[in-house]
C-alpha cells in the first residue's frame, strides 16, 4: 500500500536525468593473458600461487590470501556443475522464451569455478557435479570476452 | 542554547598508533593494471617496508573516490581481493579528494580503538577508465537541479574560488604560480611523478587559458595509481622498527554543502578540521610547531588556500611566504616536498601516497633525496575534496 499522495510526477516540477559517461575496462596483466589464450589458441589458462599452490582461475598476477605472485598454468577449461538454476524471467522480469540454466562450474585442476550457461541439456536433466565441458565460437567469430565461451555442455 | 562543540577534547584512545610502512605506484596513466591490481603493488611495497606478510594484518581501510570513475557501482567491494581485504574485516571510506588522508584517518580509529593492532590502509583510484573525460563525472557530483543544467565543470567552479582569494586579499597571479614552480621542481626527486618538471613562472601565466584565472599549469593532471599505509599499536612498532612515526592528531569537518553560499576566499572546513586534530595532538602555534608540511594541492593556489586554513600562515599570508622561500624544501616550513598533485600527479583518494605516506617518510627520516633539510619532529598532512567542502587532516610526530 502506497502512503504517498502524489504518484504522477507531473503534478510537481520535476527534471529527468541520466548519467552520461561510459567506461573502457582492462582486464590486468593477468586477464589480458587469459583473454589472449582464449580467443588466439582456444587455450584456458588459470594462475598458481608460488607459495601456497592455490590455482586461481581465471588468472590473477597475485595470491589474494598471501599476497605471493603466481605463475600462469594451462588447464583443460573442462569442469563439473556445482550450484545451477533455471532462469524463466530476465533481468527486468520479462518472461523468456526459452528458460536459460545459469551453472557455477567448478574447473578441473583449478581451485575456482566460473559462472555461466549450460546448452544442450534440457534443465531437468541437469544435475549437481555433472561434468561439462566449453563450447567456443569459430575462431573468426571470437573476440577476446568471456561470451567467447557459448555455454558448457555434458562431456 | 547554544553549545560550544568541544570535538577532539574527550577522546579517549586505548593505545597510540604507529605508522611502520608506506608503498605506492608511480602516478601516470596505467591502462595495463586494474585498481586491483594497482592496489597489490601499493600494499606489496608497505608490506616490505614494514617487514611484515599480508597474514600479520587484521584489518583493512580501503579509500576510494567516486564510483564513476571506474565504471563500477560499489567498487570498494570489487577493490577488496586486491587490497588484502578477503577474510578480514574491511571497509572502504569515501570523502571524495579527502580520501587521501581521511582513510588513514580511519585505520587510526581502528587501532586507537584497540579494534585492531594492525591495520593495512590502502587508496586506489583509476581515473583512466572514465570517458569523455574523467572531468566528464564531476558534473554528476552537483545538484541535478540547480547547478547540473548549467553544466559545471570543476575547473570553472575553482576557477570562481581561485579569483575570490586573489581578489579578497589582492594577490597577483605570478606569487599563485611559485606554488606549481616549486612544486613541479619538487616532483623532480620523486621517483612515482608523472608531471615533475623545471618550469618558470611565465610558462605557467602563458599556458593554455582553462577557466581564467586558472591556466593548464595550475592545475593537477587527473591519474592513475595507488598507495598504501601500515598502522600498528606501540607494541607491534617496537618489534618492527626503531623509528615508528606516531599519529597525534587526527580531524575531520565538512562545511555545508551549498557551496554558493560559502564565502570562497577562506576554507573554513579545513580550519575547524585542522582545530581539531591540533587539539588533540597539543599543537597551540601550528606556524611554530609543525615543522614539515603536505597541504593538498590539486591548484596551485589550494595549496595556499590550504596553508591558511592550516594556521601555517594568517590569512593573505601564503602567497608571500612562498615568495620568501620558506615554503621550499630547504626552507623553514616546508610544505608539499613530496611534489605534491601538481608534480606527482591526482589519481583522487590514492593522493595518501603524497600527502599522509610523504609525511610519514619525512618525519622517519626515509624520504631519500627529498628530505627536508631543517630537522623535523611534528608534521601535518591534508586533504580536501566532497563538493569542494571537506578538510581532512592528519597530525604526525616521530616523538611519541
Amino acid at each position: 500500500m502506497f502512503n504517498e499522495k502524489i504518484v504522477n510526477p507531473n503534478e510537481l516540477r520535476h527534471w529527468e536525468g541520466r548519467i552520461e559517461l561510459y567506461w573502457i575496462y582492462t582486464s590486468g596483466e593477468a586477464g589480458d593473458r587469459f583473454f589472449k589464450a582464449l580467443k588466439d589458441e582456444e587455450k584456458f589458462i588459470a594462475a598458481k600461487c608460488k607459495k601456497c599452490g592455490k590455482v586461481y582461475f581465471p588468472p590473477r598476477m597475485y595470491c589474494e590470501f598471501d599476497f605471493s605472485e603466481t605463475e600462469y598454468v594451462e588447464v583443460s577449461g573442462e569442469g563439473s556443475v556445482r550450484a545451477f538454476t533455471v532462469a524463466r524471467l530476465d533481468k527486468d522480469e520479462k518472461p523468456l522464451e526459452k528458460p536459460e540454466i545459469y551453472a557455477i562450474i567448478d574447473m578441473d585442476g583449478t581451485d575456482g569455478c566460473m559462472v555461466h550457461l549450460l546448452g544442450e541439456v534440457e534443465p531437468e536433466d541437469v544435475y549437481i557435479g555433472m561434468k561439462v565441458k566449453p563450447v567456443l565460437k569459430e575462431r573468426g567469430e571470437r573476440e577476446g570476452k568471456i561470451t567467447d565461451i557459448l555455454y558448457f555442455k555434458p562431456s | 542554547m547554544k553549545v560550544e562543540r568541544i570535538s577532539g577534547l574527550k577522546f579517549h584512545k586505548k593505545q597510540d598508533v604507529a605508522i611502520v610502512g608506506a608503498g605506492m605506484t608511480t602516478f601516470k596513466r596505467r591502462l595495463n593494471e586494474t585498481g586491483k591490481e594497482l592496489s597489490y603493488l601499493a600494499i606489496k611495497q608497505a608490506l616490505e617496508e614494514a617487514d611484515m606478510d599480508l597474514s600479520d594484518i587484521e584489518m583493512v581501510v580501503m579509500g576510494s573516490a567516486p564510483d564513476t570513475f571506474d565504471g563500477l557501482h560499489m567498487k570498494g567491494e570489487y577493490l577488496l581481493d586486491g587490497s588484502g581485504g578477503s577474510d578480514r574485516p574491511y571497509m572502504r571510506v569515501f570523502v571524495g579528494g579527502g580520501t587521501g588522508v581521511f582513510a588513514p584517518i580511519a585505520g587510526y580509529w581502528h587501532v586507537a580503538s584497540g579494534l585492531a593492532d594492525i591495520c593495512l590502509v590502502v587508496c586506489e583510484e583509476k581515473m583512466s577508465s572514465s570517458y569523455p573525460h574523467p572531468q566528464s563525472a564531476f558534473k554528476y557530483i552537483w545538484d541535478p537541479i540547480l547547478d547540473r543544467p548549467l553544466n559545471p565543470n570543476l575547473i570553472w567552479i575553482f576557477a570562481l574560488e581561485m579569483n575570490r582569494y586573489m581578489h579578497v586579499h589582492n594577490i597577483k597571479h605570478e606569487d599563485i604560480a611559485l606554488v606549481s614552480v616549486k612544486n613541479k621542481a619538487n616532483a623532480l626527486d620523486h621517483p612515482c611523478a608523472q608531471l615533475a618538471e623545471k618550469i618558470t613562472v611565465e610558462d605557467v601565466l602563458n599556458s593554455e587559458p582553462m577557466a581564467l584565472p586558472v591556466r593548464r599549469l595550475d592545475v593537477s593532471p587527473p591519474s592513475d595509481g595507488a598507495a598504501a599505509l601500515i598502522m600498528v599499536a606501540p607494541h607491534i612498532a617496537r618489534q618492527v622498527t626503531d623509528n615508528p612515526v606516531w599519529v597525534t592528531g587526527v580531524g575531520w569537518a565538512l562545511d555545508t554543502t551549498m557551496w554558493t553560499n560559502r564565502d570562497l576566499y577562506f576554507p573554513r572546513y579545513v580550519a575547524e578540521a585542522a582545530k581539531m586534530a591540533y587539539r588533540m595532538a597539543h599543537v597551540t602555534d601550528p606556524r611554530k610547531e609543525i615543522d614539515v608540511a603536505e597541504p593538498y594541492d590539486p591548484f596551485d593556489y589550494k595549496e595556499l588556500h590550504h596553508m591558511e586554513g592550516l594556521g601555517l600562515a594568517k590569512k593573505g599570508e601564503a602567497p608571500i611566504l612562498t615568495k620568501e622561500g620558506v615554503t621550499a624544501r630547504d626552507g623553514d616550513l616546508p610544505c608539499s616536498p613530496s611534489g605534491g598533485l601538481l608534480g606527482v600527479g591526482n589519481p583522487i583518494a590514492a593522493t595518501m601516497g603524497v600527502k599522509a605516506c610523504e609525511l610519514y617518510w619525512q618525519l622517519a627520516y626515509r624520504a631519500g633525496k627529498r628530505q627536508v633539510a631543517k630537522e623535523v619532529t611534528t608534521g601535518v598532512c591534508q586533504a580536501w575534496g566532497d563538493l569542494m567542502q571537506v578538510g581532512t587532516v592528519m597530525v604526525m610526530s616521530n616523538k611519541r
